[in-house]
């Protein structure tokens, strides 16, 4: 496969952005993406609340591989809202590149999202109408760059090995090619970060794991921060960092290693 | 890469409402269909009436719009006109053809003796009002009669045939010995006039002359209503000695009422539109549920609020243009039959034809789109994080 996926010179916004902050190198010591600070996150359901994330602090490098593990309901979605600006804290903040994200408005949050943020979804969430090729230049459709996008979703699907499949819907799909394309799609604006919810969840363990390698080959070649929610113990293992949640706390990792919270 | 393909980018949320119409295919025609009936509703009536109406206001200007009839009022001592009346009124009017009339209702007295009603008008010379069809008039119209048009058809009827008239029997007790036999010496050229009777028979031959009615013949409409004017301020100062009559009032009349009539059944045909933006409601309502998640993911790879409206309103104002489009060809079609049946020619669109048509497809698309706020609104609200749980 060309393993120059990442010499195109982004002219657009997202590259821009990130040009800039590799060039100050005031920041180069501080350069997070995404900083979380006593984030609590409360759901109120009818007269209860429930507190899913009780002051947790974080924070999400450039290149950064991380793996949030923990019980089923322990948070960890929660959290991944909040890095994806899908959703603010009830109390604390979350800082994107050192701006409060509570100060955003939804335009604002939808704009960052878009150029700084991919997702990739537990159930792929594919349009059934569009070619591989066309759920990938879904993102930027809008941006009016037809010839470039359709490049750049070329390449992106022959990164991920579709290069074949360019024109198939993803009912002609297996489950293993379906999170490829998906991850195609969410690298389509170049994002600093790529957040994927138990992207392993639907996929037996050797497709999982070429899913998981590609992550760790995408992170260097896309200069893109990976973090992904699993279940799954043997995803952590590939992972720089393990954040591990328990009950709406970060518990130290190797503690939890030690106390065998991951497994279920 | 095509050329269409560059093109088609310049759009994408069109291309993307387009796609998403063609998904559901049997729903989208649906609701499309739905309005293309209201469209084919409101375009069909409003221009079909439209057509009516001109062909109707057409059939009176023939009639001569430019008359003003004058007949006795309430409030007249006597139910008829004498020569003093006539001339006050011919002083009135001024220049014009002023022709007075008396009519009545007779029986033609059949060869089996049986009896008929027959209307019956007693005037000085037929040709001040109509032409001559068949046969001839003498100078010194004496003892002899003309018959309509219609009437001559109707019974086969030809001059030269003798009609035994008597008066009508209920009327003068048993007076059958007043009956008398006309020779007929001339028939009527067809005409759509309003007014006319079966038989005219010479003044001279009434009773006496007291006249029914008086016809006041103008040269344009507008003088026809200043006659009219003139007329009823001479006579109608305080009380109705005559009834004036123009046919420019009919017409007035005519148009109100089927304006009237017009606006009761488009306003019919709007209500069924309505029901129409229901059914677009209910159908993106159904769209926007099914895609729930999908417009999560959309929201959460960066396309905002207004991006998800924008594309829902193109996509119902699509059914809706997709409706109307096909509608108004219906309703041109049939309003090209009501042309062709009203008024001769079926490409003979009148500028208000035209308006409804225009006004069909307006409302048929401005509905969709009003029908699509709803459902877009709710779409764009929905928090991704709800749409992409489960
Ligand atoms: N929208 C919501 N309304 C109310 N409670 C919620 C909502 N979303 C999450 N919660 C609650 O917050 C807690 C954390 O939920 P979360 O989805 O983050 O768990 P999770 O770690 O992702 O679990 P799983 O591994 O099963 O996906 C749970 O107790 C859940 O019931
Ligand atoms: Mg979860």
């Amino acid at each position: 496969m060309a393993p120059d996926i990442s010499a195109p010179a982004e002219t657009d916004q997202p590259g821009a952005d990130r040009e800039e902050d590799r060039q100050s190198p005031r920041d180069a010591g501080n350069d997070v993406i995404i900083r979380g600070e006593s984030v609590v996150k409360e759901y109120q359901t009818g007269a209860q609340t429930v507190q899913a994330l009780k002051g947790i602090d974080f924070s999400i490098q450039p290149s950064d591989f991380v793996a949030i593990v923990g019980p089923s309901g322990s948070g960890k979605s929660t959290l991944l809202n909040l890095l994806g600006l899908l959703d603010v804290p009830t109390r604390g903040t979350v800082r994107l590149r050192g701006t409060d994200v509570s100060t955003f408005s939804d335009g604002d949050r939808t704009t960052k999202r878009k150029h700084t943020i991919g997702f990739v979804f537990q159930s792929f969430y594919l349009i059934p109408t569009l070619t591989a090729l066309e759920n990938v230049e879904m993102p930027r459709m809008l941006d009016r760059t037809p010839k470039k996008t359709r490049e750049r979703a070329k390449q992106l699907l022959r990164r991920v090995g579709l290069g074949d499949r360019l024109d198939h819907y993803p009912d002609e799909l297996s489950g293993g090619q379906k999170q490829r394309v998906a991850i195609a799609r969410s690298l389509i604006n170049d994002p600093a970060i790529l957040l994927a919810d138990e992207p392993t969840g639907n996929l037996d363990r050797e497709t999982g794991d070429d899913i998981l390698e590609l992550f760790d080959e995408l992170r260097a070649e896309e200069n893109v921060a990976v973090v992904t929610v699993t279940h799954d113990a043997y995803v952590a293992e590939e992972a720089d960092r393990v954040v591990n949640l328990v009950d709406g706390e970060i518990t130290d990792a190797d503690e939890a290693e030690s106390n065998g919270v991951v497994e279920q | 890469m095509s050329w269409l393909y560059r093109i088609v980018g310049l759009f994408p949320r069109l291309v993307i409402a387009r796609r998403n119409i063609s998904r559901a295919k049997a729903r989208s025609i649906l609701a499309a269909a739905s309005i293309l009936i209201g469209v084919v509703a409101i375009g069909a009536i409003g221009a079909g009436g439209a057509a009516f109406k001109q062909s109707q206001l057409q059939n009176i200007q023939d009639q001569g719009a430019t008359n003003v009839f004058v007949s006795p009022g309430l409030d007249m001592e006597q139910s008829h006109f004498d020569r003093e009346d006539l001339k006050a009124i011919d002083e009135t009017v001024g220049p014009a053809g002023v022709v007075a009339t008396k009519s009545k209702d007779m029986e033609i007295v059949k060869q089996n003796d049986s009896r008929e009603r027959v209307s019956v008008t007693y005037l000085d010379d037929p040709r001040a009002m109509y032409e001559i069809g068949r046969g001839e008039l003498p100078d010194n119209w004496r003892r002899s009669i003309v018959v309509s048009h219609d009437y001559a058809i109707d019974r086969g009827i030809a001059p030269g045939d003798r009609i035994t008239l008597a008066p009508e029997q209920d009327a003068e007790s048993e007076a059958a010995a007043a009956e008398r036999t006309y020779r007929v010496v001339a028939v009527l050229q067809e005409t759509q006039s309003f007014g006319s009777s079966s038989i005219y028979l010479p003044i001279e031959e009434a009773e006496n002359r007291h006249y029914s009615q008086v016809r006041i013949m103008t040269r344009s409409t507008d003088r026809a209503e200043a006659v009219a004017d003139a007329l009823r301020d001479r006579f109608n100062d305080r009380k109705d000695k005559v009834l004036v009559f123009e046919l420019t009032s009919l017409v007035r009349l005519l148009k109100q009422v089927v304006n009237g009539i017009n606006t009761f059944l488009v306003g019919l045909g709007s209500i069924s539109l309505l029901v129409a933006g229901v059914s677009i409601t209910n159908t993106m309502l159904m769209a926007v549920i099914k895609r729930r998640e999908e417009i999560g993911v959309l929201r959460a790879v960066g396309y905002g609020k207004g991006d998800i409206v924008r594309i829902l309103l193109i996509e119902s104002a699509l059914l809706g243009i997709l409706g109307s489009a096909v509608g108004v060809v219906i309703a041109a079609v049939v309003a090209a039959v009501a042309n062709s049946v009203f008024l001769g020619n079926p490409f003979a669109f009148t500028p208000s034809a035209f308006m409804y048509l225009v006004g069909a497809v307006a409302f048929g698309v401005f509905t969709s789109l009003l029908a699509g706020v709803y459902p877009a609104w709710r779409a764009a609200n929905e928090r991704p994080i709800e749409a992409l749980r489960g």
